[in-house]
């Protein structure tokens, strides 16, 4: 189930903010403080979680404390839903 | 803080830390008290002194004044907290407020002796009790007016604005000294901005700013904290008046841990607390005597040394807050406190977007959570009544100039402050279009290669090779602490006729 989440999560990311979508993202890949991942991207991240999860990302989470891989925040989805 | 603060704040921590290390539990449980009888004291002494009368003994007041008023507000006992889940311990309350008047009542004492806690004689006891009975009719009125009406909250956020405007825009900070200097009977053509210096409220603004907002949302319960708890993180005497700001949920989490700090936090609280002071007393305070700032910039003439000057303040600037970085932080760790990172080797980074992740974080943390993340948010899910969305890039420009410009005010109403929040919006955004590039041309070669039959199909972008990546690295690091560097010409300058001046001087072009 984690594994889905990480790849719906990794299309999405190589797909719509990095704009190759065959890009392959590594679950454990930082995101945020490598910069990948920019502020702004980071709000349509926490949009797209929300409509294709269910799970709500409160905007002080939005930061690499709280999740900077994809299994960081696949864990934090799937930790969320049950 | 100075030298003398420190050493006796890590006098105080580390005793406290070794007679927990040494009866454990029977030490440990008191905490919370030393903490907060610590910390409301160091409002007091850490308050420098100020040509208006008592106003040394009045701002501090006002600090933890503000601070009860806020909790009661936020934390309306009774209904509403026992509907939400939330505990209030009445006992422990009471408790507090006990602690909290006895330390203003001491220092008040003080006026009766020749040992003074505040810079100068603190005012009569009778107006000191005055000044509480005001508090608490204060707070009696926000709670009634805001405690069940969460909505309603937006009206003490602004309200802090409010006075955090008066007391940073210098034309309305010298009218409010005509106004205490009128009170206090003080010749009122003295009047000056600089009357008015309140220790650490900007930081306390925040900290108060956070847990409201976080009320009014419903992400903070009624109830979730007490006051004893809420004192000690607004006004947690390491961080008070250099931050880190940490928040709320995280701050209550490590001090109601029962888990007794070890020798490893004594250690390493030890080894950052000498770190933050060699890097404040010794590297930024040496750094200090040729950094840029007003003289310096009108003495100096050449091309090397007004660079040096420049190069002096970005290292200048970070060492001395880095430093008291450290210190907060290792403060903290004797009480079990692990107070959020403020810095991440800001100039070692290869982007402007980086940078930011890296320097002030907590402040830029805050700026996001509470600006940035929520108008982009707004602005990327409106859609008007054409069916049309707004661009991206609108959006970007938008979130990142009204941060960058919030997080120059912050440190002052002045045009210099506007102008190198209005540098850092413009980095930020170039390199937002220029990462937009990247990714275009990216997705265009793979298009490319995607579509060539005699290709392979590529998954990974192409990686340049590893010497030719370090070099790239290394240069945009080189590129990006000087756009950062440079901008620090408006903020230490006073005017923008003397950081233009610096600036022409810096190619040549300067008399």
């Amino acid at each position: 189930m984690t594994t889905d989440i990480t790849s719906s999560l990794a299309q999405y990311i190589a797909a719509q903010i990095l704009q190759q979508p065959k890009r392959k993202i590594a679950s454990d890949a930082p995101l945020i403080s490598s910069g990948l991942i920019d502020s702004f991207h980071l709000v349509d991240l926490s949009l797209f979680v929300e409509k294709q999860f269910g799970v709500l990302l409160d905007d002080s989470e939005l930061n690499k404390d709280t999740f900077d891989t994809l299994a960081q925040l696949a864990q934090l989805i799937r930790e969320r839903q049950s | 803080m100075n030298l003398t603060s420190i050493l006796a704040f890590t006098a105080l921590t580390v005793t406290f830390g070794v007679l927990v290390l040494l009866a454990g539990e029977r030490i440990r449980r008191y905490k919370g008290w030393v903490m907060l009888v610590a910390s409301v004291f160091a409002v007091y002494w850490l308050q420098s002194s100020m040509p208006l009368r008592n106003l040394d003994f009045w701002l501090p007041t006002a600090s933890l004044g503000l601070t009860v008023i806020v909790w009661v507000t936020i934390n309306i006992p009774g209904r509403i907290a026992a509907r939400e889940g939330g505990t209030v311990a009445t006992r422990d309350t009471l408790a507090t407020l006990t602690v909290v008047v006895a330390v203003v009542l001491l220092v008040g004492l003080t006026r009766y002796t020749d040992i003074l806690i505040t810079p100068s004689r603190p005012p009569d006891i009778v107006s000191i009790l005055i000044s509480l009975i005001v508090v608490a009719a204060l707070a009696a009125a926000a709670g009634a007016a805001f405690g069940r009406r969460t909505g309603l909250l937006s009206i003490p956020i602004f309200l802090i604005v409010a006075l955090f405007v008066i007391f940073k825009l210098d034309a309305l900070a010298r009218s409010a000294s005509v106004v205490l200097r009128t009170l206090t009977g003080q010749a009122t053509d003295q009047a000056s901005a600089l009357d008015l210096r309140w220790l650490g409220f900007s930081y306390l603004a925040f900290r108060l700013i956070h847990v409201l907002r976080d009320r009014s949302t419903g992400k903070l319960k009624a109830g979730a904290l007490s006051l004893r708890e809420f004192v000690s993180y607004v006004v947690f005497f390491p961080s008070l008046t250099a931050g880190p700001i940490d928040r709320v949920e995280h701050f209550t989490k490590d001090a109601r841990s029962t888990l007794t700090p070890g020798v490893d936090d004594m250690v390493e609280g030890g080894r950052r607390i000498f770190a933050g002071v060699f890097k404040k007393f010794v590297l930024a305070d040496t750094l200090a005597i040729f950094a840029l700032n007003a003289t310096n910039a009108a003495q100096t003439h050449s091309v090397p040394w007004t660079w040096l000057l420049v190069y002096a303040f970005a290292f200048r600037i970070f060492f001395d807050f880095s430093g008291y970085t450290d210190i907060a932080i290792g403060l903290g760790r004797f009480f079990g406190i692990k107070l959020p990172e403020n810095f991440d080797h800001p100039y070692l980074k290869r982007n402007l977007t980086v940078f930011w992740n890296s320097w002030h974080i907590t402040l830029a943390q805050w700026f996001r959570t509470y600006f940035f993340n929520p108008v982009t948010r707004a602005l990327r899910t409106r859609t008007f009544a054409n069916g049309k969305t707004l661009s991206p890039t609108v959006i970007i420009l938008t979130g990142q100039v009204g941060t960058m410009l919030l997080i120059g005010l912050w440190h002052g109403i002045t045009w210099n402050f506007v102008a190198w929040g209005a540098w850092h919006a413009a980095g930020l955004f170039v390199h937002n279009l220029w990462t937009d590039y990247s990714h275009r041309r990216a997705a265009r070669a793979e298009q490319k290669a995607l579509n060539d039959p005699s290709s392979q199909p590529v998954s990974e972008p192409a990686s340049p090779l590893p010497y030719r990546a370090g070099l790239m690295g290394v240069v945009n690091v080189v590129i990006t602490f000087h756009y950062v560097a440079l901008g620090w010409i408006w903020f230490a300058l006073p005017n923008l006729d003397l950081s233009l001046a610096v600036f022409r001087r810096l190619v040549g072009a300067g008399g």
